[in-house]
Order: structure tokens, then sequence, then C-alpha cells
């Protein structure tokens, strides 16, 4: 269908780019207003990037609209969206797809009642779908692999000479990570330690298979190895440091991998601004935009079962003011404290480099837009548009964090992602010092980075020790290494 | 735990004499010596002496660790200290003492009684022998011996030892030299299982073993997690694409198989370990045979066909037109180069998103006073930086909005009011007409983009039953497909 100019100047010139921002959105035959034209795209076929842009002004319109509660807004403008987005077409309209669904749920909380009906949370992928859509991410894109690599190699060079090795895995890890540390320590001059390895995942059956897998590596390399699985039902939270089983005297190395961030997902509803979110949302029990920035009551950090110890943690000490107020400052750093008592040698920190942490909607999408973008670039050069793999890390494993960033508050936003510059501070405060990355691995990853594909885009920063593994120029993840600080 | 975990731990350094003393307590009726006291005192009772059991009190005792008195041991350091006196004690005589006990059966000397006694009860029970004819009792020792022993060190170099870990375990792993076989092998197995793939692969692989030409001349050593990006010279079967493109083959195969459901450590119970690579090359194809993987492995690989600089698949597919051909769909990425610097047609998402930051800054600044204020504007200024930090104007996008769309006097340009009216009808809460229901026919597939979860119904429903009266017009919900 092909509407009709109303006849009045028409700004839709062969460019509609031209005065882009000034593009209407509404059809004038209602409220009156007569000097508008349709939308560029409703005339004619867009080109791509007339097409991009335009889903980029609407998805901004939808997020205003959303975050202000204007729904009805967001809602037409999803349409429009709708209309040119799509999940299989080119970078921007699959990032576009991601987000708008992202904002439809988000518009949905304010019918709990559909949201139940049409069991939303429940469309999430399963764990093994997950599992694979993070292989596939693994595969296709580098990152993860070079951190693992990275990672791998600081291991090692902690490690050196030591006979008994406990690596405890926080989760987050490929188990190809681990083949390859055992791969590492067995071509070790000395030969290989003892290694033990502990690995906490949310789910069993992942943690059967990584352990059939690696023992039977191990096995073949002759490597003396154990492996300790670790069920965490609700991630890292509700870990017991305990469980891991340190034991005295033993040399420990640990490593997370986009697990930390996790921690800082806290009840409270200190972060949430939707304006005009109504009551009936049961989690949250805000309202007003001006209790914003009120703490929560509840900020019990029992979480971790363990009682953090260090001399640098004290968790009734007075905090820097943020606005997630203290429930979840404390969940996290009491969770570090507690890693910090294990005396492990190092412990290497794999995180997103973002700020999807914000508190108002819109700071939190425009940076997650820039984000997603990057990635879903990456993947747009680094595979077809028709590969299944791609497909899979697109929407299991982007459009989900998406979804979380974008239309989940409070305790189920978990994807609370942090540039390492925010983490450092934490890390120091638990006690934590820099332990910069070895150089070797720099060199190795920048390599891989550039061997593969053939393509140029993926680069690797380095900057204080630490790694920033980059899509053209945007920092995607970042590596560090720390080391256990005592009495200085 | 750590003492660290319990900083109220005692931690204590005891002197060599004391660690190695034996037999602290003596009686002295019978001058028969104790180790520990308790032990004394039990003895005392059988000369009738007086005696007296002391008990610790849990409240009162603090937790001790120990501390190896020996500087250059480990266990100097107060964060690896010991956690019990025994154990210290047996470190200390073990590491740093003298080794006065034999073995009868195998010389091998122990400075602990018990060590020596545990040994001599298995020694000679279980053996490992090495290739090189030396027999080890001990696991430990015997792996140490097999890495330096000349005589594997012959063996392996005819085949990069990895490479039989590779094919063994189908691995995955970054370091390992056999990785462009694996991956040619895993390459194919996705598109022709059965004897096809296989001998296509024999075809790109001339030698699987060690061959310079498949591995690209990577070193035997798997110490280097990264060979496979070094010093690649763009020669090879993969046509100057590394190793990596199977690695992405390599899960799918499994991801539809069966019971091994979608975790990609199935694939390891399917290899076999210590084969040759060819020997391996079948089990892979009928894995990937019985992995049902209907269209899609093979459109997904087929499609990389089209890819020019970045694919991954592209170099599975030139050395092979067996291989399905490239579709269409994969040609239109060949401009879809990395760089965001290629002409318009094909620009990357994050390139749009700069030049969206850039026309908003623009329109604001140069499309007169009301622009500066308005909503999306400055959420467009926030775009575009590579860190997409937002302009701080976005919080206040809320009061702006409305008094922006008012406050603007000038309009002159015809942009400039509907912009305005665009701002309007976002602030009315969407004058959005029935009129703009049928979305234009040709993209009504994209509206099924919401269908991966059904939403669409949501979507529709809540102009009907959300949108209270603010009069969206006749919208007929024939119209919306």
């Amino acid at each position: 269908m092909v509407l009709q100019d109303e006849g009045s100047s028409s700004s839709v010139t062969s460019s509609p780019l031209h005065n882009f921002s000034t593009m209407p959105l509404h059809h004038p035959s209602v409220a009156g207003t007569t000097t508008t034209t349709p939308p560029p795209w409703m005339a004619r076929e867009l080109r791509s990037d007339e097409r991009g842009l335009c889903l980029i002004h609407l998805l901004l319109n939808c997020a205003a609209a959303a975050s202000s509660g204007r729904l009805d807004a967001a809602n037409a403008t999803l349409e429009h969206i709708a209309a040119l987005a799509s999940p299989d077409g080119d970078a921007m309209q699959r990032v576009a797809a991601a987000f708008a669904e992202a904002l439809a749920r988000r518009a949905l909380r304010a019918w709990p009642g559909l949201c139940r009906a049409l069991l939303l949370p429940r469309s999430a992928p399963s764990p093994a779908e997950l599992a694979a859509a993070r292989r596939h991410f693994l595969d296709l894109c580098p990152f993860l692999r070079l951190a693992g690599a990275a990672a791998n190699q600081s291991i090692l060079e902690a490690m050196e000479g030591e006979k008994m090795v406990h690596v405890v895995d926080l989760g987050g890890a490929d188990p190809t990570q681990w083949l390859e540390l055992l791969h590492l320590l067995a071509a070790r001059p000395e030969g290989p330690p003892h290694l033990r390895l502990t690995a906490v995942s949310e789910h069993k059956d992942v943690l059967t298979q990584t352990a059939m897998a690696l023992a039977k590596e191990a096995e073949r390399l002759d490597v003396p190895f154990q492996f300790n699985p670790v069920v965490a039902p609700r991630g890292l939270e509700s870990l017991d440091l305990e469980s891991l089983r340190v034991k005295t005297g033993e040399a420990v190395a640990v490593t997370s991998t986009l697990q930390l961030h996790s921690l800082l997902a806290t009840s409270s509803s200190s972060d949430d601004d939707d304006g005009v979110d109504t009551n009936n949302k049961k989690k949250n029990n805000k309202d007003d935009s001006s209790s914003r920035r009120r703490r929560s009551p509840e900020d019990e950090s029992g979480g971790s079962g363990v009682s953090p110890a260090s001399p640098y943690c004290s968790t009734s000490s007075p905090r820097p003011s943020n606005s997630k107020g203290k429930a979840n400052t404390n969940k996290v750093e009491a969770f570090l404290c507690g890693v910090w008592g294990l005396s492990p040698k190092v412990v290497v920190v794999t995180e997103q480099e973002a700020t999807h942490n914000a508190a108002p909607l819109t700071d939190r999408f425009v940076e997650a837009l820039n984000y997603y973008a990057a990635l879903f670039d990456c993947l747009e050069v680094v595979a077809a548009r028709g590969s299944v793999q791609r497909a899979r890390v697109e929407r299991w494993m982007l459009a989900e964090e998406i979804k979380n960033i974008v239309a989940c508050d409070g305790a189920e936003r978990r994807e609370r992602h942090e540039r390492l510059d925010r983490w450092a501070v934490r890390m120091e405060a638990a006690g934590f010092a820099r332990l910069p990355l070895s150089y070797y691995a720099l060199l190795q990853a920048r390599r891989a980075a550039q061997g593969l594909l053939g393509c140029d885009g993926f680069k690797v920063r380095e900057e204080k020790g630490a790694f920033f593994l980059c899509w053209q120029d945007r920092p995607i993840f970042s590596v560090s290494a720390w080391r256990g600080r005592r009495f200085d | 735990m750590n003492y660290l975990s319990d900083p109220d731990a005692e931690v204590i350094a005891l002197s060599p004499k004391t660690l190695l003393a034996t037999n602290r307590f003596v009686c002295e009726v019978c001058n028969k010596g104790f180790q520990r006291e308790q032990n004394l005192q039990l003895h005392r009772r059988g000369h009738n002496l007086p005696w007296k059991l002391k008990q610790k009190n849990p409240k009162e005792t603090r937790r001790k660790v120990y501390l190896c008195p020996e500087p250059t041991c480990v266990h100097h350091d107060p964060s690896r200290a010991l956690g019990d006196l025994t154990g210290i004690k047996k470190h200390y005589c073990r590491k740093h003492g003298e080794k006065k006990w034999k073995c009868d059966k195998c010389n091998k000397r122990y400075a602990v009684q018990s060590d020596w006694k545990a040994h001599s009860k298995t020694c000679g029970t279980r053996e490992y022998r090495c290739d090189c004819g030396t027999l080890f009792s001990r696991r430990d020792s015997f792996i140490t011996h097999r890495a330096f022993c000349d005589a594997l060190a012959q063996e392996s170099a005819r085949v990069p030892p990895m490479a039989a870990s590779i094919y063994g375990s189908g691995g995955m792993t970054l370091g390992l030299s056999g990785m462009a076989a694996t991956q040619l092998q895993s390459a194919f197995q996705d598109h022709s299982p059965g004897n096809a793939a296989a001998a296509q692969f024999d075809h790109l692989m001339p030698s699987s073993a060690g061959s310079p030409a498949a591995f690209r001349g990577a070193p035997p050593s798997s110490s280097s997690p990264f060979y496979l990006g070094g010093g690649e010279d763009g020669q090879s079967l993969l046509h100057g694409k590394p190793a990596f493109h199977g690695l992405m083959q390599l899960p799918e195969q499994h991801q539809q198989g069966g019971n091994n459901g979608l975790l990609n450590l199935g694939f390891f119970s399917n290899a076999t370990s210590g084969q040759d690579a060819r020997l391996i090359f079948p089990d892979q194809f009928n894995a990937a045979g019985n992995g049902g993987r209907g269209g899609d492995g093979g459109g997904d690989v087929s499609a990389g066909g089209g890819h020019e600089s970045a694919a991954i698949f592209s170099g599975n597919m030139m050395g092979n037109n067996q291989i399905a051909g490239g579709p269409g769909a994969g040609f239109t990425s060949l401009f879809n180069a990395s760089s965001e610097t290629v002409a318009p047609a094909q620009m990357s998402a994050t390139a749009l998103l700069q030049k969206a930051a850039q026309m908003g800054a623009t329109t604001s600044g140069g499309g007169g006073s009301g622009g500066g204020t308005s909503s999306v504007n400055s959420l467009l200024r926030g775009l575009g930086s590579s860190g997409g930090r937002p302009a701080g104007a976005a919080g206040g996008f809320m009061a702006g909005e409305s008094s922006s769309s008012r406050s603007n006097s000038q309009a002159a340009e015809t942009n400039e009011s509907q912009f305005q009216d665009m701002m309007n009808s976002l602030g009315n809460g969407g004058a959005f007409g029935g009129g703009f229901a049928g979305v234009d026919d040709s993209k009504l597939s994209t509206r099924d983009f919401l269908g991966v979860g059904g939403r669409n119904a949501a979507g529709l429903q809540l102009r009907h039953g959300g949108a209270a009266g603010i009069g969206m017009g006749s919208l007929d919900p024939a119209e919306m497909k």
C-alpha cells in the first residue's frame, strides 16, 4: 500500500536523509497537521544506509518514549521499526531487531498479565542453546578465545615452579581454554604439575561434559588432573567459597569470564528510572523519579557465605556514593574479598568493556546500541547472512543480553557491564594489585587477531597491563590480571 | 583456608630442631619417648603414676598455621602457610631433611618414616613402563620421565605430538599444530558428510601427517597457543584464511547431533585418541552424518562462498567447487568489508550510528534554536562516540521535550516545523493514524521479526487495549497482518 502525499510542500527529496531528523513519523491524516509527508520508507525503497539511519532514529525515539512511559508512542515507533528491521538483514537491521524486541518487552512490563500469559521469561533460550550460542561466538569471533589464551598464559607464568596448581574457574570459560592449559602445562620444561580444576557453573550437565572431556585429555597427556564441579544455581551470588575447597598451601589461580557483573544486580529499586512504570510490577517498589537515588532498604550482603576478613574489606565502611545503592556494592565487594581470602597467586578477569549499568534507560540504551552495533558489525563481517551459527549468536546470546539490559531492572538485570576502570577500583578495594598480562600473550593475541580471517577489524590494545580486545577501535572485552596484595 | 581468611590465626614459625625432633615427651619411669604429650600421659597411667589430660578449649584456642623455616621454601611465605603441625613437620622433613629411610626393593630414599612405610607397601605392585624400557612405580615420575624420554622424542618427530591429540579430541585448542587439519576436516564434514567429503579432504590434504602445507609450517611445539595467527604466509589450502574456519564448523556438526544436544563437548566423545589423522575422518564424518542438519549447515557454509575479505567459509569453498555453490546471499557481503570506508552501499552499523550522531548534531546546531533540547537530538549526540557516552542532556530530555516543541519561534523552514510536529506527536502520546497500519507489503515478512517469540499479538493488542483513548484512529486488525 502506498500512501498518498497530502499535496503540501513535500520534503521527500531524492535523498530523504537530507533532513533526516525532521522526518515525521506519523501520517498526516490525523491530528490535523497538514504539512507533513509520509516517511520515506513508505514512499520508496530505501538504500541500506538510509534505512539504517531511519532505524537509528526510530530506535532512539522509541527508547525515549518507553523510558518516559509513553507507550503508545513507543508502540507506533516499534511498528515502523518492524517495517525496516529484520533479524536476517544487514547488521543494522539485525541489531535494530534485537533492540526493538527488547524495547517491546520493556513496554510490555506495564501489563504484567500479558507478560505472564505469554510466558515471556520462558521464551529465553535453554541452557543448551545458550551454551551452543556461546560456542559459536567463540568460533566466529576471536575475542573470548584470545582472552582465554591470555588468561592461560598468566596462569602459566604465575605457576612457574609450582607442583600443585589449583585453578578455580568462576564461570564463563570455554572448556577449550582448559584443554589449552593442559597442553601448556604438559609442555612445561619442568613437567606438568598436579592440576586441580574447580569449575563453577549454573548447570550441572555443562560441568559433567567438561569433566569428561578434560579428564580424557589429561589422561592422554599424562597430566595428573582432578576436576571438581561446583553448581551454583543462581550464579556467583549463591556461591559458597568454602565449596571450592581451596586447601591451605595450594597455589591458586582464579578466572572469571563475564561473570562478575552479575554480582552488581540488586533487588533495590534505585536503578530503575521508569517514571510511570506502575506499581503492579511485582518486584519493584519504586515509583517516581525522585526515588531514583534512594538507597534500597534491602542491602544484605549475605549471599556468598563468606565473611570477608581481609584487612582491606570492611563492609561497614562508607562507600563512595553511587546511584546503585549499597546493596550491590556490598555483594560484589564481599565476593571479591572472599576471593582475596583464598590467597590466589593470580586472578584473571574478563569482562565486557562497556557501561551498561547506568540507571536511566536512555543512557544504557545509547551505550548498548553502540556496543552491540559493533558486535553485530563484527558478525556481519565474519559470517554469512545465512549462517546458522551467526543467527544463534545474535538471537540466543546477544539479543538476550540486549533484552536484559533494556527490558529488565532490579535483580533481574544481570548484564550489568562496566568498564575496566570501575572494576579496577573494586579489585583494588578488595586487596588486589594489578598484575600485567604477559607481553608474550600480547604478541600472540595480536598475531592471532591479525592472522584470523585476513581482516584487520580485530585489534588488541594494551593499557596498564590489561588487554582490550577491540573491533575497529571499539573495545569489546577487557582482560586483566590481579594478584593478592598483602599489607602494603 | 589460608590464614588470611582467618586473620586471627596465629602464624607459628618453629625452628628446624623442633620440627625434626621426635619423641619430645619422655616417661620418667621407663624413658620411653612419645611424640605427643597426651600419649605420654596415657602411658603414665600404666605406671600408676598421677596423670592429667589437658583439654584444649576450643573457644580460646586460636587457629594456628605454620611456616617452614627454610627461607627458600614456598611455605616460608605466610600466605602459603600450612595448616597443621604434623603437616609442617612432615613437609620439613621431606623437603629439607635427610633421607634416612630406604626402600629395599627399589632404592628409593625417604626422610619420613611413614612415607617409607607407605611406599614399601606398594613398591613393585604397580608398574608403569615407558617405551624406552624404564619401569616406574609412581605415576608422576613416570609422567615426568616421558616428557624427556629420548625414545618418545623420536616418535614425536614424525607427527607433531599435538596433532594426534587434535584428531583424538577433535581438538578445538588453538595452540596445536594440527589445527589446520582439524578445521579442514570439520569444514568438510558439514556439507558433505560421507565419502565425498573424505575424498575432498584427501585432495586438499596431500599428507595429513605433519604436512607443512596442511599445517602451514606450524611448529610442533605446542607451547605457543597462537601459532595459527603467526607467520601465516597466505599460502594454503584455505587460501589465506587461517585455520580458524573450521573452528566455526566444528561445533556445528554436533549442534544438531541428537543427544549431544547443543553442547559442543559432545564431539569429544566421538573422537578416538591417538589415531592417525586419516583414521579419524570417517568417525567425524559419521558423526556429521548423524546430525541431520538439513539445509542449515549447507546453507551457512555455502553462503560463505561469496565472501572475499573476511569470510570464514570461503576458504573452504574455494578449494572445492563440489561443495554447494554460494548462493547470491553470500555475495552481497562481498561488499561488506570490515572497513567503514566502503561506499554507503553497505555501511556498518557503527558507521551509521556515527553518521546519525553527526546529523543529529548538525541539525540541532544549524536548524534553529529548538533542536538543541530535543530529546532525540541529545540522544543522537550521544551516539557515535566510540564509547557511546551519552551527552549530558539525556537526563533532561523528558523535561525539555515538550517545551522545545513549543519554544520554537522561527521554524521558518518546513523542516523545523516538521520536526516539531514529530516531537508534538510523540509528546501527545502518539496521534498515529490508522493509515499506517498497512506497511509496505514488500516488508511484510519483516514484520515477523518479533515472531521469534510470537509477540506480535501483544504489540497489536496494545494499540487497542492500552492506548487509552488517544485516538488511534481506525486501526483495523484485519490490516495488521
